[in-house]
């Protein structure tokens, strides 16, 4: 095999990174899900074998039904609010106002925070414990938008938790405005000459020439996003863990390992969560792997 | 900017377009502006309900009174978070330049495989790898932490550098072979002296990743080496916890990434401009 | 031998190469090539000819899919670039972007562990070889498109390489600079006495640089001959074609009792295909010779031409039948009063005016000739590529004429052919048949 003296040295030099993922991702994926098999309570690790006892007992689970409507409400409320705040900054900045770096920093900043620390802001910002008006209800009241006035994530609602897509969206829509800035930028000067050679009038040449182009960038965000917020626990976990209006799949995956001590039905939430994660992942990296091949 | 006539937007549109990029900075601004004012305010003046009233008078007792307990995990973090970005730059760095130039056969089908690794969630992996760092040791310290971080930064890191040197043109890869550079040498020569942009993405993303990760950090360590995420979330994270101290250790926790994202911001946005994370 | 390169160059041979892609493209069939030591032998053919496959091949950068590839007396087939002692030149020039001139031109040196001081030595000779001593401490950006291409052709010397490959080193160039770069390639090798294989796509280049030239067409060698061999004796009708600015006219003819019947008229062929035609089929049968400029005696056969059979030689009297005729533009001229020769007597559409020549473009009654061999020699693939406005039926020729020639448009002319000059080919094959 005279071409592995090619190609041999590159395989050897990365082959230590992919053993470890080969490990440290796949196998403890498999290991994840041989656990979600086994009936194991308690410390002791135990490898019997259930089948999809676990399985069916999530789907009967109160709880879980409850956690599923509440991360599909939270990606809506969460993916939708970021893509429209990122492209209205992205919009805004696209034609080089004075002290674009300005802004662009401050709208990125969020991103260079913890979501800990988000959490802990945010939770006070949206204080109304105790029937008192505080925080963001109490700038509203000062600044006559007291109309505005939310119990926000403590409401009874099952929509309770469309309260937290403000922090993420406030934490993440600058990344959002990047992706579209970078899209945006991306279209050739030229199409854009053309048609205004053409006659088009800037709002004319956006929605012809612009927007058909920024397809893939939408999708981008959109995948990106939806799997963040699937995957959101350090967020829901410090601004109010322990509510249960507001839990996800995530969070109860924690308490039940970590504090119940039901690894095994943690380790089905956490299948269940990468079912759910690789359904929106997989097309997407196929999709950019063809494409780039392309 | 090019310098093509462009049709100018009538006075109204330009004003209202800064006065909603005002809006929308009053809006990001704003927790900001929470943070720094309770922070900054003496003890006796702080209440939730008094938040957006500025000090009367500046105090430090806040951070004073916090800093303390946030010691420990503040130098934990940067114990964890320096040598772990660059780990695993560096390892991207590798991975990076074999998939993009000097591939092996497979080599498009293994990209993608190691890309799942930066999206899968971490709930997945969570129980085994407990389980596996208790088994071999490395749970308690920072060691394990360290491990983890850097390998689960893998794929980012090997994404951004594959990106990167794809922009480098064939040729001057083939141009070394011919020299007579076989592969570490081409990636000692030719590959890292252009490299610098591309490690400045990869460190300062993944030095922000592990700074201000939460969930391996509770589960792989004792209280002795908390880094900041944990210690924070310990003292501000009740729901009785002196709201001033609560801001003020946020502030000190966000310090260190917001202070390399502001000095190294515009490194960070020359080597994404220039090919790292491209797709 | 010369001053600046002190080890001898060596021939390169390459017999049965072949590539053959993953995917099933076979970039290059079975080619036959042997480039003397010293010899400055071009690869030339449209786009996807494998020529720059084939260069790479020789560089080691592609596989062989089979065949073998022979460096002086070594068999290179199996080794790797880095074994090889080989210069490339690239066509983007592939500087090391981040290194002075004087790492990118010691760096060949410094892989195969020359001394620092040897590699000092041998930069700053090269350097001012090719007027570069002022740029030594300079960048790649810092330098002009023509200083780059110096610094990728020192690069290729400071390694005194036995082979010297260049992959269409000038075509990022403007025109003007091309055509001056040119003859200092010349100059240059004559002074270095490198054997060189060169890759371009231009044949105006080939015929101007090339002491051989290898015509390639989707894989397969057509001709290897020497530039005026190529141009006089072309073997088939793409080579004919491709060769030539501008291109040989073509229209379809007949031919019986020794006459060649096209658009009405009857040119009588030359009697005797012995003597200054030479045989019939220039590289069928084995050696052409020519002669090097070095003034060594180069023997080498041809490859095979586009797959088909091989035409047997033909006595001009023994053709007959459909053909296609070709007729270079230099072949037609306006006849001297009274002169001998058959008369044509066209319409030009339009004049080119050049300055001390004229391009005259008129149409014959005849169809227009459109094969597979004429629209791969333009780079077309269909029918209408390589035209603008795709409703020309008849056969448009192009006729080179000397400025004073008395042509107006519209008004018609009458033109002489040279019956010594007319080149016949096989319909069916494309092979050349006189």
């Amino acid at each position: 095999m005279r071409k592995l003296r090619r190609w041999g040295p590159g395989l050897l030099l990365i082959a230590p990174s992919l053993i470890a993922l080969g490990v440290f991702v796949y196998g403890f994926i498999g290991w994840n899900i041989r656990v979600s098999f086994t009936s194991w309570r308690g410390l002791a690790p135990k490898y019997d074998f259930v089948g999809f006892d676990n399985y069916t007992a999530l789907a009967r689970d109160e709880r879980f039904s409850l956690d599923i409507k509440h991360v599909v409400v939270f990606t809506i409320a969460f993916v939708v609010g970021s893509l429209v705040l990122g492209f209205v900054m992205a919009m805004l900045l696209e034609r080089g106002i004075r002290a674009e770096s300005v802004f662009r920093t401050v709208f990125l900043l969020p991103m260079a925070i913890s979501f800990i620390a988000t959490a802990i802001i945010w939770r006070w910002l949206l204080d109304n414990g105790g029937g008192r008006t505080a925080g963001l209800n109490k700038l509203f009241a000062d600044v006559g938008l007291g109309f505005l006035r939310s119990d926000w994530h403590k409401t009874d609602s099952s929509f309770a938790i469309a309260a937290i897509a403000l922090p993420a969206g406030w934490a993440l829509s600058g990344y959002v405005m990047a992706l579209f800035l970078a899209g945006l930028r991306g279209v050739p000067d030229e199409l854009r000459e053309a048609a205004r050679v053409d006659g088009a009038n800037e709002p004319r040449v956006f929605w012809h020439v612009v927007r058909p182009m920024l397809l893939p960038v939408v999708m981008s965000a959109v995948v990106i996003l939806a799997h963040i917020s699937l995957k959101t626990f350090d967020l829901l976990y410090a601004i109010d863990g322990k509510n249960l209006n507001i839990d996800v799949p995530a969070l109860y995956m924690w308490f039940t390992t970590f504090d119940g001590g039901f690894y095994a039905r943690g380790a089905t939430i956490a299948t269940l969560l990468l079912l759910g994660v690789a359904v929106v992942i997989v097309p997407y990296i196929w999709y950019s792997v063809r494409s780039e091949r392309r | 900017m090019s310098t093509a006539i462009r049709s100018r937007s009538a006075p109204w549109v330009t004003t209202a377009k800064y006065v909603a990029l005002f809006a929308l900075l009053v809006f990001f601004l704003l927790p900001v502006y929470a943070l720094l004012v309770t922070a900054l305010k003496d003890p006796s003046e702080v209440s939730v309900t008094r938040m957006w009233e500025l000090p009367g008078s500046l105090s430090f007792a806040s951070f004073t009174a916090v800093w303390p307990k946030l010691q420990d995990g503040f130098v934990n973090s940067v114990m964890l978070a320096v040598p772990a970005s660059v780990l695993s730059a560096v390892l991207g760095a590798m991975n990076g330049f074999v998939l993009s130039k000097w591939r092996f056969p497979g080599a498009d089908f293994v990209f993608p495989l190691i890309l799942f690794g930066m999206f899968s969630p971490y709930q997945a992996i969570l129980i085994p790898m407990v389980q596996v760092m208790s088994d071999a040791g490395l749970r308690g310290g920072l060691d394990g932490l360290i491990l983890v971080h850097v390998i689960y930064g893998l794929p980012i890191t090997t994404l951004i550098f594959r990106s990167y040197f794809a922009g480098i043109s064939d040729e001057i890869i083939e141009a070394a072979k011919v020299d007579g550079a076989g592969m570490l040498r081409t990636f000692f020569f030719v590959a890292l002296p252009v490299a610098p942009p591309a490690f400045a993405v990869a460190m300062i993303w993944q030095f922000t990743s592990a700074w201000n990760d939460f969930l391996f950090g509770a589960v792989l360590t004792n209280r002795d080496y908390w880094p900041i995420t944990i210690a924070l979330n310990n003292i501000a994270g009740g729901q009785t916890v002196p709201f001033n101290e609560a801001m003020a250790s946020a502030l000190l926790a966000c310090l260190p990434t917001v202070a390399v994202y502001v000095i190294l911001g515009r490194f960070f946005m020359r080597g994404l401009m220039a090919g790292a994370l491209k797709g | 031998m010369t001053d600046v390169i002190r080890t001898p160059p060596s021939g390169i041979r390459l017999e049965g190469v072949r590539k053959r892609f993953p995917g099933g493209v076979d970039a290059v069939r079975g080619v036959d090539l042997d480039v003397s030591p010293g010899e400055f032998m071009v690869l030339v053919g449209p786009s996807g000819c494998g020529k720059s496959t084939l260069l790479r091949m020789i560089a080691g950068l592609e596989e062989t899919s089979g065949g073998r590839i022979m460096l002086g007396d070594k068999d290179v087939t199996t080794e790797l670039p880095q074994q090889r002692d080989v210069a490339m030149v690239f066509q983007s020039y592939a500087l090391y972007p981040r290194m002075t001139v004087r790492k990118n031109l010691g760096f060949g040196l410094r892989m195969r562990g020359a001394g620092s001081a040897e590699r000092e030595r041998r930069v700053v000779e090269v350097a001012e070889v090719l007027g570069l001593s002022h740029l030594l401490d300079r960048r790649p950006a810092a330098l002009s498109g023509g200083q780059r291409q110096r610094v990728a052709m020192g690069r290729a010397i400071v390694r005194e390489p036995k082979v010297f490959l260049m992959d269409e080193p000038l075509s990022n160039l403007d025109a003007k600079l091309r055509v001056s770069m040119r003859a200092q390639l010349s100059l240059l090798h004559k002074r270095l006495g490198v054997t060189t294989v060169y890759v371009t796509h231009d044949q105006i280049e080939a015929m101007t640089l090339g002491q051989r030239v290898a015509v390639l067409r989707d894989g397969s060698l057509q001709q290897c001959d020497t530039p005026q061999n190529l141009f006089h004796r072309p073997v088939n009708l793409f080579v004919a074609a491709f060769i030539g600015s501008p291109s040989m006219n073509f229209v379809r003819a007949t031919v019986s009792d020794g006459f060649v019947h096209f658009a009405g008229v009857s040119v009588p062929l030359p009697a005797s295909a012995s003597g200054s035609s030479g045989s019939s089929l220039a590289g069928a049968s084995g050696a052409v010779s020519s002669v090097a400029a070095s003034g060594s005696a180069v023997g080498s056969a041809s490859g095979a031409a586009s797959g088909s059979a091989v035409g047997s030689a033909s006595v001009a009297a023994s053709v007959a039948g459909p053909v296609i005729l070709g007729i270079r533009p230099t072949a037609l001229s306006v006849p001297s009063a009274g002169g001998p020769g058959v008369r044509l007597t066209v319409v030009p559409d339009l004049v080119e005016d050049l300055g001390d020549e004229r391009y005259v473009i008129f149409e014959l009654d005849a169809e227009r000739v459109d094969t597979d061999a004429t629209r791969a020699a333009v780079d077309a693939t269909t029918a209408d590529d390589a035209l603008l406005v795709p409703d020309a039926e008849r056969a448009r020729f192009t006729a080179r004429l000397p400025a004073d020639a008395p042509v107006a448009v519209g008004e018609p002319l009458d033109l002489t052919v040279d019956p010594d000059r007319l080149h016949l080919f096989d319909p069916a094959t494309g092979n050349a048949l006189r």
